[in-house]
């Protein structure tokens, strides 16, 4: 049974012509020990998808519908003090900014202690011990002087390191990763990622939502991939079959845009026109003005949600039966 | 002295940038403000028409050393030669051309634009200020323009917040196309752009570089971008240049162990070819306290005796493949050298 069931989710914004859909009918489940990346453009929905589950929404966004089924209990349907009790001890977050995480005022050593003594119950002594062995296990070096640091001494990739040691702390069963290695360099966006996979999957077999524009990173450490375009799930699957036989038109131009050494020098594959903003999705396939095959019938109807093999999932009419 | 047929385009010859930081002005007095060596001796040519990239990670130096270029910044030491001439030495008619021969487009398109001009009056400001041709041509001229980087008229009348963020990257090129230049300095101008808009990007730099024989100094951590870009690369760590190579030779046979652990850590959209991340061990040092002799040595997985005291010097490996390591160059046996002339 899966971990996380996530079923029909639609999450709307405040505009000043009214209320938008950012999120529609998103649906995905998530497996202990797996890291399925949900990916798209700015402004596709995904990390807006990932924060409705937490029910880490601001004042200006609504839940409109659906259910987040983790065991038995839907955390839509929770209330504020539940679910506050189950971010700390189930499940955990990481962000791009690390800061946004870390209080400015306190050492870190008093921000991860706080965390393992409110959620493990642990004596200040043992928080200590903990912290101390989580830090090691975050790779940071002389973690008895770093414990007394404030945030603002760490560079990003450290303080993401912290992060990740708070977040770790209560061996979390699900973890929400919201591009925590875009504002890094490539050579410490290595490190994190494969602390993500030894620390949560290898080890403790969390899950993990990794939402991320960056193909490269899907394709390195995710089992899976939920694609999105404009608010809506356009593909999953398992990330060698989309990334080997890309079935929504979207996928495949996103894939073929990427500059790498294994295109041939020369132009690249783009995607005409642009990605449509909040207020002006177009009705139907939201990808038709853009998608070299679209027909009539695109422009008019949603597009079916087709299983073409086991695992696999795309919204397309190229794929429908009588497609 | 006229430039020769075979004087580069562009040569940096052992350029400088040195900033001082921290302290209040007893410090400054009294001489104990230190410096950060934000470029520390780097010697280079640009051709005429080919594509150098210039990578690496934050804190390389390679942002500053893009000023340095454009002479936005004024170099502490070394010279940045423009067709043989000294930017810093010229006079203000060799400025006034420089100026218009070499231009610049940032990363950030919107800090970039004036918020409050239309776009049209933005790429046509070059050539009001330059005085550049006749002015009833100049509304034709800055239409060609828009139209050349894919706008149209319509976007020449909004202002760039109606922009989004490719657009705008794309009237900050043709505002660098007005003047007809020949010398483009591009600083990580698709590091702010998705990957679809990014590719639009890409190809309508290579398309007018191709249609108006410029020369590119593209500057990006993006090793990705610049092995699709880049006719030559220089890769660069704590302010120095640890190796430059024709593309394909950088990416076949790297040298240098900075050079290899970086082309490593870049994750492949490929599932089938996952690696196994040869990391560098630790986080790149301070620019203000960078270890002495060469400043991988740290983080190296090859560091030997030598790499802590003695500075290694870009040295040809190959004819046109330079590295800046022990590994590929006999050790000096005078122990007092640094490596790099103070």
């Amino acid at each position: 049974m899966s971990l996380l069931d996530v079923r029909d989710l639609t999450t709307e914004f405040r505009t000043e012509q009214g209320w938008h859909k950012a999120v529609s009918d998103v649906s995905f489940t998530l497996d202990p020990g797996e890291i399925l990346g949900l990916v798209g453009e700015s402004g596709c929905g995904k990390s807006t998808a990932a924060y409705s589950v937490m029910k880490l929404l601001g004042a200006n966004a609504r839940i409109a519908a659906g259910e987040a089924w983790l065991g038995g209990e839907n955390l839509l349907a929770m209330n504020d003090d539940a679910l506050r009790k189950l971010r700390g001890d189930r499940l955990s977050m990481i962000f791009q900014d690390p800061a946004t995480a870390l209080d400015p005022a306190i050492t870190v050593g008093e921000q991860v202690m706080e965390t393992v003594r409110e959620h493990l119950g642990l004596d200040r002594r043992a928080a200590r011990a903990r912290a101390l062995e989580l830090f090691r296990q975050v790779g940071i070096s002389d973690p008895e002087r770093r414990l007394n640091a404030y945030p603002h001494q760490f560079s990003g990739g450290m303080a993401q390191r912290i992060a990740l040691a708070i977040a770790i702390s209560c061996n979390p069963e699900m973890l929400i990763a919201d591009e925590p290695t875009t504002a890094l360099d490539v050579t410490i966006q290595a490190q994190i990622l494969r602390l993500i996979k030894t620390l949560l999957v290898n080890e403790r077999r969390s899950a993990v939502l990794l939402i991320t524009h960056d193909l490269g990173v899907v394709a390195q450490i995710c089992d899976r991939v939920a694609v999105m375009y404009a608010g809506r799930i356009v593909e999953v699957g398992d990330v060698q079959s989309v990334f080997a036989d890309p079935l929504h038109p979207y996928t495949r131009a996103l894939l073929h845009a990427l500059p790498t050494h294994e295109v041939a020098r020369g132009a690249l594959a783009t995607i005409e026109g642009r990605v449509p903003g909040l207020t002006d999705r177009p009705g139907g396939c939201s990808f038709h003005p853009r998608c070299p095959h679209a027909r009539p019938i695109c422009a008019t109807e949603l597009p079916p949600r087709v299983r073409p093999s086991p695992g696999r999932e795309v919204s397309c009419v190229l794929h429908a039966a009588d497609g | 002295m006229p430039p020769m047929a075979d004087t580069p385009l562009l040569r940096l010859d052992r350029l400088a940038k040195h900033f001082p930081v921290g302290g209040g002005w007893i410090d400054a007095l009294t001489g104990k403000r230190s410096h950060v060596k934000a470029v520390d001796g780097v010697s280079l040519d640009v051709r005429q028409g080919e594509t150098l990239a210039i990578v690496g990670e934050s804190g390389s130096g390679k942002s500053t050393l893009g000023r340095l270029v454009m002479r936005l910044l004024t170099p502490s030491a070394g010279q940045v030669l423009y067709k043989g001439r000294d930017v810093v030495a010229m006079n203000r008619a060799e400025l006034r051309q420089f100026r218009r021969q070499a231009q610049i487009i940032f990363q950030d398109p919107f800090s970039s634009l004036n918020p409050r001009m239309r776009i049209a009056d933005i790429v046509r400001e070059p050539l009001d200020v330059y005085q550049d041709g006749a002015r009833a041509d100049r509304p034709g001229r800055t239409e060609a323009l828009l139209e050349r980087v894919g706008l149209t008229a319509d976007h020449g009348r909004a202002y760039p917040s109606e922009l989004s963020g490719g657009q705008r990257q794309r009237v900050g090129i043709a505002a660098a196309l007005a003047l007809s230049p020949e010398l483009i300095v591009a600083d990580e101008p698709t590091s702010a752009l998705d990957v679809s808009v990014q590719a639009q990007t890409l190809n309508l730099l290579a398309d007018l570089q191709a249609s108006y024989h410029l020369t590119f100094v593209f500057i990006t951590h993006d090793l990705g971008i610049v092995h699709h870009f880049a006719d030559r690369v220089a890769v660069m760590y704590l302010g120095r240049i640890v190796e430059e190579a024709p593309t394909e030779t950088l990416f076949r046979e790297p040298k240098h162990p900075y050079t290899r652990s970086l082309l490593s850590a870049i994750p492949q959209p490929d599932p089938t070819k996952r690696v196994d991340w040869q990391l560098p061990e630790g986080e790149p040092p301070s620019p203000l306290d960078p270890p002495s002799g060469c400043s991988f040595h740290p983080r190296c997985p090859h560091a030997m005796d030598v790499c802590a005291r003695q500075a290694p010097t870009l040295a040809p490996v190959e004819p046109g493949h330079r590295a800046a390591c022990f590994l590929h160059q006999p050790v000096r046996h005078d122990a007092s050298s640094t490596g790099m002339p103070s």
